[in-house]
């Protein structure tokens, strides 16, 4: 069953003279959850577009399902639910009857009343959706994306603009469509997002894959180390600190220094005795495990929110 | 067609539940017809408040009081109520707007007509009211002549019997009526817009693209709705003209509903036209505010077109709401053709086309 479901090759759309996407390739087999991350612009969202359907690429292939995008489009369809990143739907109609619009454009479909759970509006299903809060829309433009029963779900940053109460939740959601065997192609920018439900991660910047493995193995390849945080007065310059004994890596975000080491004693020792001669502050300084997050900022030399 | 029948009763749901949609499409042109029926016809009755000063003439007065009040204005009812009083009185009452003329008798006419020598009566009015220009005037004329031609014992060897070239006389309520029907399918049309620009602003449009349903369902589905609304809303007003100003509509149902069918597709492929060049919903409602606005004044909803000045004629000519209003007064009152009807057919369909053909070459739905 480790067949191929979302098949992409040299996928490049340009804007003018910006490259969005620039020559991509993934492949994501049945029952994945495979994750696009990367900033805002880094090209998560048009890519996502194109294979639904939605753009159309200036070079390159994708086959979704077995079928070929441009030409079977309306088959493939019926079977992919898809959650935009905007929650988008009619602002005059209740959450029953936006579901049962929704529910009337495909041939099979789920009940309306397990929509309505997934969505936990049970208690609003009569409210008008422009009455909703921002959540309560979200949850409900996510749950749509199941009406259909769908064999891939794609689902564009769907927890951005949850509390986190509802961002587990969803997470949940999420992971009980995977356990029925179900394909998934989530984007997001919350590593924690990508580290909790993903198979495998590809990371995005500037319209490029620069990465692609399972979290842990990309933990385990970019960085060994663990990372000494803290915030320092007087800095030095990266070089200075990258020689450091045991440090590996120094980086410098903001007000903020983050060096990477396989030898902590040594590092954190070796760190202070140059702030000592320096007569350098540190503050808030621990020391931590290494995240997709460093991955990230090690990879593309900056943090993924900005 | 379950897809046709759901667009279709999602459309109708955002109507009903829009309050400002309801009233602009329901409530405004009634209020227009109300308005404008009552301002201009006074249900065709006019009168006016004459003060008559007496200088000194006592028998002139009389004949003046009794020619005036021998005038009858339609409906059992005198045109003139005559109230009598010294000058400087009657002049003030003038002034303040409780009087519409003062007719002044001079003190030697009762000696100038026992003479048989010519004599003036003086009339003091507001020649700024339209009504008394074309009607208290003229009347007054009429008054005065008929008056002498009894001094006189003469009878008139010409005269004058009135016939109208239509079945029946045509009151403004008449040309109104089909100028608001005119009026209010333009707006229906037009702010048609707003709900594409709407859903394509909040990324409705796109995330309906990644359904099954197809883009020329979603389109015939609003514009099945639109018809419909239309069809009502043409149902109300001629329903509202017939029972409150007895607006008869002497033209055949099934040619009047393709009249209004066609109108709306001119101006609805007018708003899709502005939907293709407008992308947001704040920039729309002022575009489709300066289409709308000149074409109502300059399209002969109110008043006849050919009591425009000549510089705007060429203006006149292009706007599709000129000829609509034309083909509505055509078959609802029988109203005398600017244009023949076929004419006014011909200039709807390109309108629908040449706006048809811009909007598919430029109308994006992201």
């Amino acid at each position: 069953m480790n067949q191929t479901v979302v098949e992409v090759k040299d996928l490049v759309k340009t804007y003018g003279s910006i490259r969005a996407v620039d020559g991509i390739s993934i492949s994501v087999a049945r029952a994945e959850v495979f994750g696009m991350l990367g900033p805002n612009g880094a090209g998560k969202t048009t890519t996502v577009e194109i294979i639904e359907g939605l753009r159309t690429a200036d070079s390159g292939t994708v086959t979704l399902l077995g079928m070929d995008v441009s030409r079977d489009i309306r088959a493939i369809k019926e079977r992919i639910g898809v959650q935009s990143q905007h929650p988008a739907l009619f602002p005059n109609l209740t959450v029953e009857e936006s579901i049962n619009f929704f529910r009337t454009l495909y041939k099979t479909c789920l009940p309306a009343a397990d929509i309505i759970t997934l969505a936990r509006l049970e208690e609003s299903r009569k409210v008008l959706y422009r009455n909703l809060s921002g959540g309560q829309q979200q949850r409900l433009s996510v749950a749509l994306a199941f009406v259909n029963d769908p064999e891939v779900l794609f689902l564009d940053e769907p927890t951005t603009g949850l509390d986190p109460q509802a961002r587990r939740a969803m997470w949940e959601v999420v992971e009980n469509f995977h356990r029925t065997g179900k394909t998934v192609l989530l984007t997001t920018h919350y590593m924690e997002e990508a580290q909790r439900l993903c198979d495998r991660v590809a990371i995005m910047d500037h319209g490029k894959v620069i990465a692609l493995d399972s979290p842990r193995r990309m933990i385990e390849e970019h960085i060994k180390e663990s990372a000494i945080q803290f915030k320092m007065t007087n800095y030095p310059g990266d070089e200075v600190l990258a020689g450091l004994t045991g440090v590996t890596k120094a980086i410098r975000e903001g007000d903020e220094v983050i060096l990477y080491t396989s030898d902590i004693p040594a590092a954190i020792s070796a760190l202070l005795s140059l702030a000592a001669e320096r007569s350098a502050a540190l503050s808030e300084l621990f020391v931590r495990q290494a995240t997709l997050e460093d991955v990230f900022l090690k990879l593309t030399g900056k943090r993924i929110r900005d | 067609m379950r897809a046709f029948a759901a667009v279709f009763s999602v459309h109708f749901r955002q109507f009903v539940r829009d309050r400002a949609a309801l009233f602009f499409t329901f409530i405004f042109p009634i209020m227009f017809i109300l308005l404008f029926g009552w301002a201009f016809s006074g249900r065709g009755i006019q009168t006016f408040d004459v003060g008559l000063s007496d200088l000194g003439s006592p028998q002139s007065a009389g004949f003046v009081a009794q020619g005036l009040g021998m005038v009858s204005a339609g409906g059992g009812k005198q045109m003139f109520e005559v109230e009598m009083g010294p000058q400087e009185e009657m002049l003030r009452s003038l002034r303040d707007g409780d009087l519409d003329a003062v007719i002044v008798v001079p003190a030697d006419m009762d000696l100038a007509l026992s003479q048989r020598l010519p004599s003036q009566l003086e009339v003091y009015y507001d020649p700024s009211l339209a009504s008394n220009q074309q009607t208290l005037i003229p009347v007054l004329y009429q008054v005065v002549d008929g008056i002498d031609r009894v001094l006189q014992n003469s009878t008139p060897l010409i005269g004058l019997e009135q016939n109208s070239l239509e079945s029946h006389q045509l009151r403004h309520i008449d040309y109104l009526v089909p100028g608001i029907l005119g009026m209010s399918l333009m707006f229906t049309g037009l702010f048609g817009a707003l709900p594409v620009i709407q859903q394509r602003q909040a990324h409705i449009i796109k995330r309906l693209g990644t359904t099954p349903l197809r883009r020329s369902t979603l389109v015939l589905g609003d514009l099945t709705f639109r018809m419909i609304l239309v069809l009502l809303t043409a149902a109300l007003i001629v329903l509202v003209g017939r029972l409150v100003f007895d607006v008869q509509m002497v033209g055949n149902w099934f040619t009047f509903c393709g009249m209004v069918v066609l109108g709306t597709l001119a101006f609805t492929s007018l708003g899709y036209l502005v939907a293709a060049f407008v992308k947001t919903e704040e920039a729309a409602a002022p575009v489709i505010n300066v289409i709308t606005m000149p074409m109502m004044i300059l399209s002969g909803t109110f008043f006849e077109v050919t009591s425009m000045p000549s510089f705007i004629q060429p203006v006149v000519k292009i706007l599709p709401l000129t000829y609509l209003n034309d083909a509505l007064r055509q078959i609802m009152v029988a109203g005398t053709p600017l244009h023949p009807m076929t004419i006014d057919i011909a200039v709807m369909g390109a309108w629908v086309v040449v706006c048809l053909a811009v909007t598919i070459r430029f109308f994006r739905w992201d």
